[in-house]
């Protein structure tokens, strides 16, 4: 396996302008002759299939939801980092690069970072135009609030839908196209495997969750949008059905995985109340601008939060981290929590919770300010909780939210397979170890609506794509496989259901690859997860047929993958010895607790290559090298 | 608790549907109404009995895939609650749950509680956007927009697609939510242009996909989990006739 | 731009129709009532304006009024089945449970109250206006040698049965306005922050008032207040 970055030359700055102009393009009459197969239509999958269809080519776009509006996505709270300095308080194309590289703890590619800064003005733009109802000051222009990792004031929003109205701004737009006959669109459709023709993409294999059959859909290209695989910790913040079943099938096709180990935990989650709890629900990071996170002082003080006097409460992040406090990265105050908590000061049932207490800010700003700015979010809480947070301080626990691994990809956003491509959480270029928040909306839409209507259009361009049907070999081949892994899954007849076997699968991972990891842990996990997974194919109880809709069988299908990708991540965590970013390795700390990375040693990304069936993966280093930054200590302090 | 479920149960499209009695013991107060859907589900499992079919994804009330009647209103009883943010502490020991699917022409049933919503899509794709490629856009700061006019924008622009409006409406009609669509873009700037041929594309778009007409019973609004004031409906009442009456370009 | 034929055949043209041309029924039901109003002045009042409608314009005057009032009768019937017929049919099959939280018993039976009076209607022309039934009290002629309006309304009214089935139909009436005059409103698209729960709220107040208006005459010349 050759893994080329394909990073332009040329002064950091110049590389996007110019790589556009050495992309070879596309006539307008031609493009229509290339099809596109766009898998998720999430904020990626939906910039990118109405974008590609703007410019002309055939799109195919797959969703397994029942529509396109329903991605993940949607459930960004807090916002959208942009480099537009409407603030004027010092923000530049180049500081949000240099926040983004140094909050992703310099694990990630300069070029790719810089030129998310530099599109991230035109997002913005882009939606407003198709009408986001981004927040309003009284001007009429747009406002701003201030986010985690960063000192600026760059952070656009909507309420505390940020998510939504992007992804329904992206959705609006393809539904444009679809009603204009430019995109097919296909619902309820589970996508199962990669078609590789000549060593290129050119199809994906399908099967309707609604019918249970299976077919392939074949094209030029293939954009695999299909999010990230935090659920492999079965509790997390994303939605049930976000599964790595895409990615993973791709990397079992030949693509390589980069960095699985890399996961984030959002430090202000709802802690869990009990063991049927199906899913971690996510209090927007903009909390923390009003909110101050504390906890006791003393162990054993078990007073109600209002009895507690100033004197008793540590408000740990503002004494560790002066400077940024409760702003502090999302990775930092997350282990800050858990330090407290382990420390046995945690609050609430368990001790595994911290208080975010708003008093002052209700005092300070009135009980009227703090609602609009944080109104749904309070009214959320409560309804989970029973707890009313204008009264009570909320409880918080970091939780599983997202992951900046992902499929390997090139500076135009092609894994090392042709012709496939990868946006958004599903690939792992620009977030490094450590993801800023209201980053990941604007690379999903850097990726669609910036990047690959450029570069995918270059890889057209080069020529060599003849045409192909579902009846060559390898879909056909592929088809079959599907086929007889569904088969398989019904045929097992045992006795426990794919949730619990999920759920056994989160925990594992959770214990020994979440957080903190070490090395005795993660070798544990690598004989644990093989045993279990032993046990699910010879166990696996399924109700129902493959012939209607069965969402155990999509369920236990995903959980399948689940079980193989597992193993690589805790490979991957293994190996990495240092402490990154969200990757910390409790045996790679400095004397007081923080992160210890190791530069000489680990400043690569770890693309990970499928050996075959029972065979190890393989692993390519691709280096990483700072030209334009200086590899710093991150301090927070 | 102890509850006793009374569930919708389809097996396909075709199937006549009948509802089943299911009694549960142990629920927590803390569960959501959708994890005590799941732990009915893992004990029918375990049975060998098939599972109740219910959509559902970001269980954070954003995502609008979950949707059920129950006890005769959509989301349950508690306003601006989606059915994944209802949770057990709103029941008592011993209630009966009646658990329905959504009822309407417009949203034919595919399995017990999921039905067929792609009729919202055809909507949207009839109007519900402002035509804009990739690339067209100027400075976001450009155009100055008040910012009572961006509220109210984002009031309509909230819905969350989830069907509840016409599960409430007697008739079944989609006026809520079409309404909200437009809008939410003919409050903006942005969506002027096409304010006129939107609203009128919209309308006959939901009309061929047979949903009722408003009667102002006002029951949308009233079960809208992100509450969308029906004063959208009156809005796009007033944009369609002017834009079939011809007085707009 | 759609044809004109699509945009007619629309839900959201239709409920327009409905609710222009049940403001204008709406508006000469103020008319139709401060005309009765005036048996209370007594029967020269009351059967000299009843003349004067025969004879305004030259006797076509009423002819207009009459070919007016029965298009939008039409128009608005019309409508009304067309859009029940259609809402039920578009919500299928119901739920075994239901619980209204937003609409009232007047909303959900505006086509019942409807057809009710359309019921109504046509015994109260029969009855006043083509003497096809209670004929006994329509070939009065008072001293100036006028239809005695005035003796055939308060004879009719004296009998208790006919009084019923008036207060009756104007109950009906009442309830088919509750929801029908904010709701024309709504239809029509009149909305304002400030305006909007004014009307919602006035609405169903100016149809109590109507319909108590037209139940004042009977129940007045039954209790022996007018006419004894």
């Amino acid at each position: 396996m050759e893994l080329h970055s394909h990073i332009p030359s040329g002064p950091l700055e110049r590389k996007w302008d110019s790589h556009k102009a050495n992309l070879k393009l596309v006539n307008p009459a031609n493009k229509r002759k290339f099809s596109v197969i766009v898998v998720g239509t999430g904020l990626a999958g939906a910039s990118a299939a109405a974008t590609l269809a703007e410019l002309g080519y055939n799109v195919t776009a797959i969703t397994y939801h029942d529509s396109p509006r329903r991605a993940h996505s949607i459930a960004a709270q807090g916002g959208i980092n942009a480099a537009k300095n409407y603030q004027n308080d010092g923000d530049s194309v180049w500081r949000l690069f240099y926040d983004t590289i140094k909050g992703g703890d310099f694990r990630s590619r300069e070029a790719n970072v810089y030129r998310l800064s530099e599109v991230s003005a035109n997002i913005i733009d882009q939606c407003v135009a198709q009408g986001v109802p981004f927040a309003r000051e009284y001007g009429g222009y747009l406002a701003n609030r201030s986010f985690g990792g960063a000192q600026v004031s760059r952070t656009f929003y909507a309420r505390g839908q940020t998510g939504q109205q992007l992804l329904l701004g992206a959705y609006q737009a393809l539904s444009r196209q679809i009603g204009l006959g430019k995109v097919k669109m296909l619902n309820r459709k589970d996508m199962m495997d990669v078609v590789v023709v000549d060593g290129k993409a050119r199809g994906v294999v399908i099967r309707d969750m609604r019918t249970g059959v299976i077919e392939t859909v074949m094209g030029d290209a293939v954009v695999l949008a299909t999010g990230g695989y935090g659920n492999v910790f079965y509790l997390s913040t994303n939605a049930k059905a976000s599964n790595v079943t895409a990615t993973f099938r791709a990397y079992k096709k030949g693509a390589a995985f980069a960095n699985p180990c890399f996961t984030q935990i959002h430090p202000t989650c709802i802690p869990q109340s009990g063991d049927y709890q199906s899913k971690l629900t996510l209090m927007s990071e903009s909390l923390r601008n009003d909110g101050r996170i504390w906890v006791p002082k003393n162990h054993g003080d078990h007073r109600a939060p209002g009895d507690i006097p100033e004197q008793d409460r540590d408000y740990y992040l503002e004494r560790k981290y002066p400077s940024f406090g409760n702003l502090s990265p999302r990775d930092i105050a997350s282990r800050a929590a858990k330090e407290a908590c382990d420390d046995g000061r945690g609050v609430g049932p368990g001790g595994k919770g911290v208080y975010l207490d708003f008093s002052d800010a209700i005092n300070r700003l009135g009980a009227k300010v703090i609602e609009d700015r944080y109104g749904n979010l309070f009214e959320m809480y409560e309804r989970i909780t029973g707890e009313n947070p204008y009264e009570v301080p909320m409880r918080i626990y970091p939780a599983v939210h997202y992951t900046m691994g992902g499929l390997w990809v090139d500076y135009n956003l092609m894994s090392n397979i042709p012709g496939l491509f990868v946006l958004g959480e599903a690939n792992f270029s620009d977030h490094g170890a450590n993801r800023l928040g209201a980053s990941a909306l604007m690379q999903g839409l850097a990726d669609g609506y910036f990047v690959i209507p450029y570069t995918i259009g270059g890889y057209f361009a080069k020529g060599g794509l003849s045409s192909v049907s579902s009846d060559t070999p390898e879909a056909r081949q592929a088809v079959e496989q599907a086929a007889a892994k569904v088969q398989a899954l019904l045929q097992i007849n045992g006795k426990r259901t794919s949730q619990s076997f999920h759920r056994a699968l989160g925990k594992i991972m959770w214990d020994k690859c979440g957080m903190a990891r070490n090395a005795q842990g993660l070798q544990e996990a690598l004989q644990e997860i093989p045993a279990l997974r032993e046990e699910f194919w010879s166990n696996l109880t399924l109700p129902g047929s493959g012939e209607q809709l069965n969402q155990s069988l999509d369920h236990a299908s995903r959980v399948a993958d689940f079980m193989e990708f597992a193993e690589l991540m805790v490979r991957d965590a293994l190996q990495r010895e240092e402490s990154c970013g969200g990757h910390f390795r409790e045996e790679y700390q400095t004397e007081d607790g923080e992160a210890l990375r190791n530069d000489a040693d680990f400043a690569y990304v770890a693309a990970w290559g499928y050996g075959g069936e029972g065979a190890a993966p393989t692993l390519h280093r691709e280096p990483l090298e700072f030209e334009n930054v200086e590899l710093a200590t991150r301090s927070y302090k | 608790m102890k509850l006793r479920l009374h569930i919708w149960r389809q097996a396909g499209p075709s199937d006549q549907g009948m509802m089943k009695t299911y009694d549960l013991d142990n629920v927590s107060e803390h569960m959501s109404f959708l994890e005590m859907l799941d732990v009915l589900n893992e004990q029918l499992s375990e049975r060998g009995e098939e599972p109740v079919a219910f959509e559902h994804d970001c269980r954070e009330g954003i995502c609008g895939s979950c949707g059920m009647v129950i006890n005769g209103r959509p989301h349950g009883p508690l306003p601006r609650t989606t059915a994944c943010q209802l949770h057990m502490r709103t029941f008592k020991d011993g209630d009966e749950i009646y658990i329905e699917p959504w009822r309407a022409r417009a949203f034919p049933v595919i399995r017990d509680l999921v039905v067929d919503r792609s009729s919202f899509d055809r909507i949207i794709q009839s109007g519900g956007y402002v035509s804009v490629n990739t690339g067209n856009a100027q400075d976001g700061n450009t155009l100055p927009i008040p910012k009572v006019a961006a509220d109210k924008a984002m009031d309509a622009a909230a819905c969350i697609g989830c069907g509840a409006c016409v599960a409430a409406c007697p008739n079944s009609s989609a006026m809520l939510f079409t309404s909200a669509k437009a809008g939410h873009l003919s409050m903006l700037p942005q969506g002027q242009a096409e304010r006129y041929s939107r609203s009128e594309n919209m309308v006959l778009t939901m009309d061929a996909e047979g949903f009722g007409a408003c009667s102002n019973h006002y029951e949308c609004e009233a079960a809208c989990p992100k509450g969308i004031s029906a004063d959208f409906i009156a809005r796009l009442n007033r944009d369609f006739v002017k834009a079939s009456l011809g007085t707009s370009a | 731009m759609r044809s004109f034929g699509e945009v007619w055949k629309s839900t959201v043209f239709q409920k327009w129709i409905m609710a222009v041309t049940g403001i204008l029924l709406v508006l000469f039901l103020v008319g139709h009532l401060s005309g009765n109003l005036l048996i209370f002045l007594g029967p020269e009042a009351m059967n000299s304006y009843a003349l004067g409608l025969k004879e305004l314009l030259h006797g076509a005057g009423i002819w207009i009024a009459r070919i007016g009032l029965l298009v939008m009768f039409f128009l608005h019937i019309r409508a009304g089945i067309i859009l029940s017929a259609r809402n039920r049919a578009s919500k299928g099959i119901r739920n075994a449970k239901t619980e209204p939280r937003a609409s009232s018993v007047a909303s959900r039976s505006m086509i019942y109250t409807g057809l009710l009076i359309v019921v109504y209607v046509l015994y109260h022309l029969a009855h006043f206006t083509w003497g096809a039934v209670h004929a006994e009290y329509y070939s009065y002629i008072d001293a100036a040698g006028r239809h005695d309006v005035y003796r055939m309304v308060v004879e009719s009214f004296q009998q208790p049965t006919i009084v019923v089935a008036y207060v009756v139909a104007m109950i009906v009436t009442g309830l088919h306005l509750n929801h029908a005059i904010a709701s024309a409103f709504q239809t029509l698209g009149v909305t304002h922050p400030r305006f909007s729960p004014i009307i919602r709220s006035v609405g169903p107040l100016v149809g109590a008032g109507l319909a108590l208006g037209f139940m004042a005459v009977p129940v007045a010349i039954l209790l022996g207040l007018v006419g004894g």
